[in-house]
């Protein structure tokens, strides 16, 4: 039997990708040799795939590969984190008071909700961002014209503090997280192994506490949390909260913390 | 302590599935995202994402699947919205540019001036109608066209029946034909009313099973 126009259309697609076997391209192929529409169509799908393929194919840029690279370097393999920690006997030890710890807090029941999960999830992608060390939008090393490039740009009034001693602004990059407008200031610490630390400031109209445990800076109620190995200290100022994320040990990101100052 | 070797290792085995995938993947994040930044970001995302459930990836089995997959997901639950909102802005700049077009020579595109239309089509005129097509229609088009995925791998990677990838690409094509003829039309290779009547048609499900059916009884 054969098909007519309206049927087969809708199957042309899958001829000119060349999804069909022998005999269903025979049944096509059967229509074509009398039908100049359809054949036009042909014509036309695969004059247009080509085109898509001559047009998109993209090179990523070099930095991209090295980013990747660098960032996969950071990254923990998969499964790896537990088969490591219980290869080492001291860790065993760590492990069972983590246990011991986890039991503790279960049987508190879930009346104290330490971490709420939407605050944990931005603490792990500011991280994330911290460690990818993407290219800043900015780079500037004053706190001024950092300030100034930073308006208009966020919906949000963040303001960009100065430190009194230590970690020098380096730049800023704008980014996403969970939706939301963020600003991601990039700092060099010069005593540091490590060298750079990452200032994440995010706007919280929801009022929701940041994660870890609370902790008073010169009257100031800050929240200490760790992750993946980076000490994170959020505080929250009109209703912006602003995490300085390091791997610096939690005395000296409390110290540069203390040593915060907005104008 | 880690052991630094099983870690090396296990990193050496994913650079060397994956990152051959890297031009591919930027290609097809570029069009989704439809700037560079948002793409490399979601490159990235996607490259890390990978390898921390590489545990979960079957040896053996195709890795550029399983990247488009992660890259397609992620994309649908980190980047779109933020996309979307971008390009309400970035519409009307765009608009403007589009009076930069070639003239092109009309002896040959007497006989049959549309297929001569496609034959010769512009990057410029893909791309733009590319990043028109709504996203369902986008994603299988990129698939498809830019990367010659199968149906059947296409369907896995969206996670949808085989049916509906040729749907969505029947009407994907429909779309970017319709959109590549108005700029035709805009240029004046061919006339308005024929690249109307693409517009009034209906659109039909397509359904391979069915013909596969029919052609074979």
């Amino acid at each position: 039997m054969a098909l007519h126009c309206r049927e087969i259309e809708s199957f042309l697609p899958a001829y000119v990708d060349g999804e069909f076997d022998a005999v269903e391209r025979a049944e096509v192929e059967s229509h074509l040799v009398d039908c100049a529409a359809c054949q036009h169509t042909v014509h036309i799908q695969a004059a247009m795939k080509e085109a898509v393929k001559r047009a998109a194919p993209a090179v990523a840029p070099i930095e991209l590969r090295q980013s990747v690279r660098l960032a996969l370097r950071e990254e923990e393999p998969p499964g790896s984190r537990w088969d490591a920690v219980l290869r080492n006997p001291r860790s065993v030890g760590l492990l069972a008071a983590a246990v011991g710890a986890a039991v503790w807090f279960l049987a508190g029941g879930m009346s104290h909700p330490i971490f709420p999960a939407r605050h944990s999830g931005f603490v792990d992608d500011g991280i994330a961002l911290h460690r990818r060390g993407l290219p800043l939008d900015y780079a500037a090393s004053d706190v001024g014209s950092v300030q100034q490039w930073l308006q208009g740009r966020l919906d949000f009034a963040a303001r960009v503090p100065r430190f009194r001693q230590g970690p020098a602004l380096q730049g800023v990059r704008l980014s996403e997280l969970r939706s939301r407008s963020a600003a991601a200031l990039s700092y060099a610490v010069p005593q540091a192994s490590g060298g750079r630390l990452t200032l994440l400031i995010v706007d919280d109209p929801d009022d929701v506490d940041p994660p870890g445990s609370v902790r008073r800076l010169e009257g100031r109620q800050v929240w200490l949390s760790r992750s993946r190995g980076y000490n994170v200290v959020s505080w929250r100022t009109n209703e912006i909260v602003y995490s300085l994320i390091s791997d610096l040990d939690e005395t000296d990101v409390l110290q540069l913390v203390q040593a915060v100052e907005f104008r | 302590m880690l052991d630094f070797k099983h870690t090396d290792r296990t990193r050496r085995e994913f650079e060397g599935l994956a990152l051959e995938h890297l031009d591919p993947l930027y290609s097809a994040a570029l069009r989704l995202t439809k700037n560079e930044r948002d793409a490399e970001d979601l490159v990235q995302d996607t490259f890390l994402r990978a390898f921390r459930f590489f545990d979960k990836f079957e040896r053996g089995t195709n890795m550029k699947a399983w990247l488009f997959k992660i890259l397609t997901n992620t994309f649908i639950n980190r980047y779109r919205r933020r996309v979307k909102e971008r390009t309400v802005v970035e519409g009307a700049a765009r608009e403007q540019s589009s009076e930069k077009f070639i003239v092109r020579e009309t002896a040959e595109s007497a006989v049959n001036p549309e297929q001569y239309f496609f034959d010769k089509l512009l990057s410029d005129d893909v791309l733009r109608s590319i990043d028109g097509l709504p996203i369902d229609f986008r994603l299988v088009v990129i698939l498809a066209d830019l990367q010659e995925f199968s149906y059947k791998e296409i369907a896995e990677i969206l996670d949808c029946p085989v049916g509906t990838v040729m749907s969505r690409l029947y009407r994907g094509r429909k779309l970017l034909q319709k959109n590549l003829m108005s700029y035709a039309v805009e240029q004046g290779v061919l006339q308005a009313p024929r690249a109307m009547e693409l517009g009034s048609e209906a659109e039909e499900e397509a359904d391979v099973l069915e013909f596969k059916r029919r052609a074979g009884g």
